[in-house]
């Protein structure tokens, strides 16, 4: 029983931090419909940023060890909406939106090879310039620890660095889901993913939108990285690892809903910690696929989809 | 007001509009009617930007409209109701009527326009909550007209107000046009199928057929008309 509200404590804390990351590319898959094969590299870019602003560019001296990460990893969230900017401003957009509206296919097959293609190049650029060594953001709050209760002789201990995680991950997804529900920029990013020629017609700049979006998506993503880095190592290839998880979590929250991105991520952290109690931590991954394919099975549209045809 | 002079366009190779011209008038009424594939709905795409002409001009209200950016052109004025309504079906009515207005103009005169849109369209009232995309095709296209009313439009463009949508509805639509017009006084340019209905509604008509205008007049003119009868009037 303790093993089990264990593990449910640290799937939940994880979950936050995982429904984060799915979140910023459920973003731009639900507003743009753009499959974003780089998006595990953006955050590898984002965590690389949260370290260098940490350790030398003068956040470490000014905020000391325990306040310092956070606030580098926040920073770094800016630094990658600019980054992602910049990428579809002088590569997506070319191959998405109303350039290739027209064309058969959207530009599917073009955006496919172009995403495949920034992997790669941030995946060995990276490894050029960051090196293969194991990074990673170290807070002495990594190794510490608080206790919930004991209730009923049993007590939960919930690892300091992954409480925050997963507290920043809330604030931002409840920011996010203010942004996109209550703002006139929410509300024309969701008519630009509604419908594009629609959206047009009420003098929406759907590319703007499509780059707001992307933006967006890259530096909330970028923040998940830079707390997922709080407690495991990263290298330059690390977004291999991620990318998979996050495209199985937007997968099951449902193609293009942003909430249910998040709920997806959730979903997924739970299950890899809570698979721990059964099977060897080697089969996390498979068992994180296993539940995938059991919910995809009865809910195809995932938690949030909804089987409409859209216009 | 909008002023369409030798207006060719199509999709790649296959022309659909061949030097049309069209003038609508501040304050008219114009209808465009003519059977499928006439190319009505290419005209509006091409007005709103949406298709790029292949030759002509358009200038609305002075300015030449083809040197305009698609999504900057609503910000002059200019609405369009789209065919098959195109409302944005995750959004509630509300939100919908908000992406209405977009404009300057919609913004600024966003309180009374809202107040009109709900005395004209009382249904959008009553489901202003409600996702777009779980009403009645009727409920959608009036939704599809309130979003055009809410930009503070010169000229509000209709794509074929009546398309799937039972007899009676139409008929509800067209009433609830006329007297919009009736109140604000608003330039509209229709395009429709049911040429008796549209043809009795506007105050000017232009018949499209396969891509060129072949006829137009007043009302009373093209009604008059013994092609118009035969062909579309059923007399």
């Amino acid at each position: 029983m303790e093993g089990f509200l264990q593990a449910l404590a640290a799937g939940l804390l994880i979950g936050a931090v995982y429904g984060l990351m799915c979140v910023g590319l459920g973003l731009i898959f639900g507003v743009m419909r753009v499959i974003n094969f780089a998006h595990g590299d953006f955050m590898m870019l984002g965590m690389y940023t949260a370290f260098y602003l940490f350790t030398a560019a003068g956040v470490q001296a000014l905020f000391g060890n325990t306040v310092g990460p956070f606030v580098a990893i926040l920073l770094a969230g800016p630094v990658l909406a600019v980054f992602g900017y910049f990428v579809h401003r002088a590569l997506i957009s070319h191959v998405s939106g109303t350039r290739t509206a027209s064309l058969e296919g959207e530009g599917h097959y073009a955006q496919l090879i172009l995403t495949l293609g920034i992997a790669l190049i941030l995946q060995n650029g990276g490894l050029i310039v960051f090196g293969s060594v194991l990074a990673s953001i170290r807070t002495p709050l990594s190794s510490s620890a608080w206790e919930l209760g004991p209730f009923l002789d049993m007590s939960i201990f919930l690892n300091k660095a992954r409480s925050i995680d997963a507290i920043v991950s809330l604030a931002m997804m409840i920011l996010l889901s203010l942004l996109i529900t209550r703002t006139r920029i929410g509300k024309s990013l969701r008519a630009a993913a509604d419908n594009p020629t629609a959206a047009t017609y009420m003098g929406i700049d759907v590319d703007r939108a499509h780059r707001t979006a992307f933006a967006l998506g890259c530096g909330i993503t970028a923040i998940a990285g830079g707390l997922l880095a709080t407690n495991y190592p990263f290298h330059p290839f690390v977004g291999l690892e991620y990318v998979i998880v996050m495209y199985a979590g937007v997968v099951l929250g449902g193609m293009g809903s942003i909430i249910g991105a998040f709920w997806g991520g959730m979903t997924i952290g739970l299950v890899q910690q809570m698979s721990t109690l059964i099977l060897p931590t080697q089969l996390q991954n498979a068992a994180i696929f296993a539940v995938f394919l059991l919910i995809i099975f009865f809910r195809p549209q995932g938690f949030f989809g909804r089987m409409v045809e859209r216009t | 007001m909008l002023r369409i002079e030798g207006l060719s366009a199509g999709y790649s190779a296959k022309p659909v509009l061949n030097d049309v011209s069209i003038n609508v008038g501040a304050g008219q009424f114009v209808a465009i009617v003519g059977p499928n594939g006439a190319g009505k709905t290419t005209l509006f795409k091409t007005i709103s930007g949406i298709v790029k002409p292949s030759g002509g001009r358009i200038t609305f209200d002075g300015v030449d409209l083809l040197a305009v950016p698609p999504p900057q052109r609503a910000h002059f004025g200019i609405a369009h109701v789209p065919e098959g309504r195109q409302v944005f079906p995750s959004l509630t009515v509300m939100e919908n009527l908000e992406m209405g207005a977009m404009t300057e103009s919609g913004r600024r005169d966003w309180q009374a326009n809202i107040e009109s849109i709900f005395e004209w369209l009382p249904v959008l009232k009553e489901r202003r909550n409600q996702f777009a995309g779980t009403m009645s095709g009727g409920q959608q296209q009036m939704l599809a007209i309130g979003r055009g009313l809410a930009s503070s439009p010169k000229l509000l463009m209709l794509d074929e107000p009546s398309m799937g949508l039972a007899p009676s509805t139409a008929d509800f639509i067209f009433e609830r046009l006329i007297e919009i017009r009736r109140q604000s006084g608003l330039t509209m340019l229709l395009v429709e199928q049911r040429v008796a209905e549209a043809l009795e509604s506007a105050d000017h008509g232009y018949v499209l057929e396969a891509g060129h205008v072949v006829l137009e007049g007043n009302n009373d003119t093209l009604r008059a008309d013994d092609r118009v009868r035969k062909a579309y009037l059923g007399m």
